[in-house]
């Protein structure tokens, strides 16, 4: 009864599994091929037991989820890690897939420009990329395009720049909007006559 | 008198309150609120009693740990690392510390595997009974959680024992673990697993066979298996859904694929079976720490490693994943060959299961049961906020 009343409430049509997510285990090598003859992209390669990683054309990357998730079958995003390499002038994308399958994680790796910093959203493949993008946005100032919450979540009060980029410099920050108490005073000259003597008017409170 | 009486219907101060349009309401539960599991706040929307809408806000626990770890030597960062979640800490310990054996090839000696499985069971266990009492206080059961925590804190002597801290170890070390079981350590530690073997009788007496935790945990909150999966669940909130996935046996760590346990799963999905399931999961951790005891070899425990402030981790990236008692937690690690982490990004498992999936699950139930249906998916804001 209370379970129907939920569903009624959440009834979601986009509800669907892809069916290359069933059928036996597959080794490494037998994942690099289906990912080839999915995608035709043959730069993925094997990096430890269980992790494959390659990288993606940022502008090939949607194309490629989506067929990793229809065709080869990874059901789970795990995660999407973003890393900024000031050096270069990009952020660097990690979609990290996982196969209930195979029990073998895929990682696609995509760089962006930091000037545009915009990138396709892969919400609509995998519900849990809402958040993460939402929270690399956030801290890094990445637009996922058609990803429909954006909103400050952790921040909500932070009106600086993307704390998580590497030109933004704690330490300065710090300097810049804080005041430092002297934690090394004149103690002598300060209590004279009492610890409480100099609390009066005009005292000055330790 | 009429006056006051207009007054005091509140129509003056929110016109149109009477109307249909407006049946609708705001309630903040959290920041500060015992039904919520740490600090975290839920804006709810509600129809009456029903929940029409559930937003989260997080960030009151905000530490900025990812940014920290980057200013800091990798050393320093084993004692920011368990911090991260305060009730499960050491699978933080032990992904940060084979990210960094994975980059810099590190090998981990035999026992010290051992000590780093019992020590995350032992983690899983604790973790388990917390949630145990939290989940009861939510339903006005208090006895349970002054029973569970303090059986708990027996769990936290033997950390103390062995790690000298007794909710954060800082324990587990890139090469191994800290230091050598004490004198004695093995025995107490049946001692303690039989005293909460003994126990659990009791628990199933005072609360798991309880009718009020029946009639209010049944049917709620249910999550079918194909949803769950496409929302992107884990651990054991998964498997309360009926989907045998657990990293420790999918993506085997240490010695896990040594050790002999199985994966429960229940098939309800409800806010009764996710309690039920870490239930199942107390027994099953019981059996492999007892294991981990017969099993485990002489030898060192830290493979010992060059003057630890001057560490130059080797360029490169890694994904670690391991099991914790709340469900996929995983580290994504950079290095870029210097002294500190280029890049650590955390992926709690409480990232999906306290956002995503607790907005969707609450729309629908009651306002009573929100404390409840958080709990039940054990939701760690820590983890959340980082």
């Amino acid at each position: 009864m209370i379970a129907d009343n939920y569903l009624a409430h959440t009834a979601d049509p986009r509800v669907r599994k892809p069916e290359a997510a069933t059928g036996s285990p597959r080794i490494e090598e037998e994942i690099i091929k289906a990912i080839q003859d999915a995608t035709g992209n043959e730069s993925f390669s094997l990096k430890a037991p269980r992790r494959i990683e390659g990288p993606v054309d940022s502008d090939r990357l949607h194309t490629l989820a989506s067929l990793i998730w229809s065709r080869v079958g990874f059901q789970h995003l795990s995660a999407i890690s973003c890393v900024d390499w000031l050096a270069e002038d990009e952020f660097e994308l990690v979609y990290h897939f996982w196969s209930y399958r195979d029990f073998c994680l895929v990682s696609a790796k995509t760089r962006i420009p930091r000037e545009t910093a915009s990138m396709p959203t892969v919400s609509d493949l995998w519900q849990p990329a809402l958040f993460f993008e939402r929270d690399i946005h956030e801290m890094f100032g990445v637009v996922f395009e058609g990803n429909p919450d954006l909103e400050k979540y952790i921040l909500s009060d932070w009106d600086g720049p993307p704390p998580m980029r590497k030109d933004f410099i704690t330490r300065e920050f710090a300097h810049d909007h804080f005041h430092f108490r002297d934690y090394e005073p004149d103690w002598d000259e300060l209590v004279k006559g009492g610890y409480h003597s100099n609390r009066g008017e005009g005292g000055t409170d330790v | 008198m009429s006056e006051l009486v207009t007054a005091n219907d509140g129509s003056s101060l929110m016109p149109g309150a009477k109307s249909l349009e407006n049946r609708e309401y705001n309630l903040f539960i959290g920041p500060n609120h015992p039904g919520v599991e740490g600090n975290f706040a839920l804006k709810l929307t509600l129809e009456g009693d029903t929940i029409v809408k559930a937003k989260t806000e997080a960030g009151f626990l905000h530490r900025g740990f990812e940014k920290l770890m980057e200013e800091r030597l990798f050393i320093q960062n084993i004692a920011i690392v368990c911090r991260i979640c305060v009730p499960d800490p050491d699978p933080n310990e032990e992904n940060y510390a084979r990210a960094i054996e994975a980059l810099a090839d590190i090998e981990v000696p035999r026992r010290a595997q051992f000590i780093r499985v019992l020590v995350l069971e032992l983690s899983r266990l604790a973790s388990h009974l917390f949630t145990f009492g939290g989940h009861a206080g939510t339903i006005g059961l208090y006895t349970m959680p002054n029973w569970s925590i303090s059986d708990r804190d027996r769990i936290l002597d033997l950390f103390e024992e062995l790690t000298g801290g007794r909710v954060y170890h800082i324990y587990n070390m890139p090469g191994g673990v800290r230091r050598d079981f004490p004198a004695g350590f093995a025995s107490r530690v049946r001692d303690v697993l039989d005293y909460i073997e003994g126990r659990l009788p009791d628990y199933d007496n005072l609360f798991f066979n309880n009718r009020i935790l029946r009639k209010r945990a049944v049917g709620i909150g249910v999550l079918p298996r194909e949803r769950a999966m496409e929302w992107g669940t884990t651990g054991p909130n998964l498997r309360a859904a009926g989907f045998a996935h657990d990293v420790r046996k999918d993506d085997s760590y240490e010695v896990y694929n040594e050790l002999e346990f199985d994966i429960p799963t229940l098939k309800d999905s409800d806010a009764y079976s996710r309690l039920m399931i870490r239930r199942k999961e107390v027994v099953q951790t019981i059996g492999i720490i007892r294991q981990v005891l017969d099993k485990i070899p002489e030898g060192p425990v830290w493979n010992k490693q060059p003057n630890p402030l001057k560490w130059r981790v080797p360029a490169g990236d890694v994904y670690v994943r391991s099991e914790s008692s709340k469900g996929e937690y995983a580290y994504y690690m950079v290095s870029d060959g210097g002294v500190r982490p280029y890049r650590v990004h955390v992926r709690g498992a409480s990232v999906t299961h306290g956002v995503h999936i607790l907005e969707n699950l609450l729309v629908g139930t009651r306002i009573e049961d929100a404390s409840q249906l958080m709990f039940s998916l054990d939701a760690c804001p820590p983890e959340v906020d980082r």
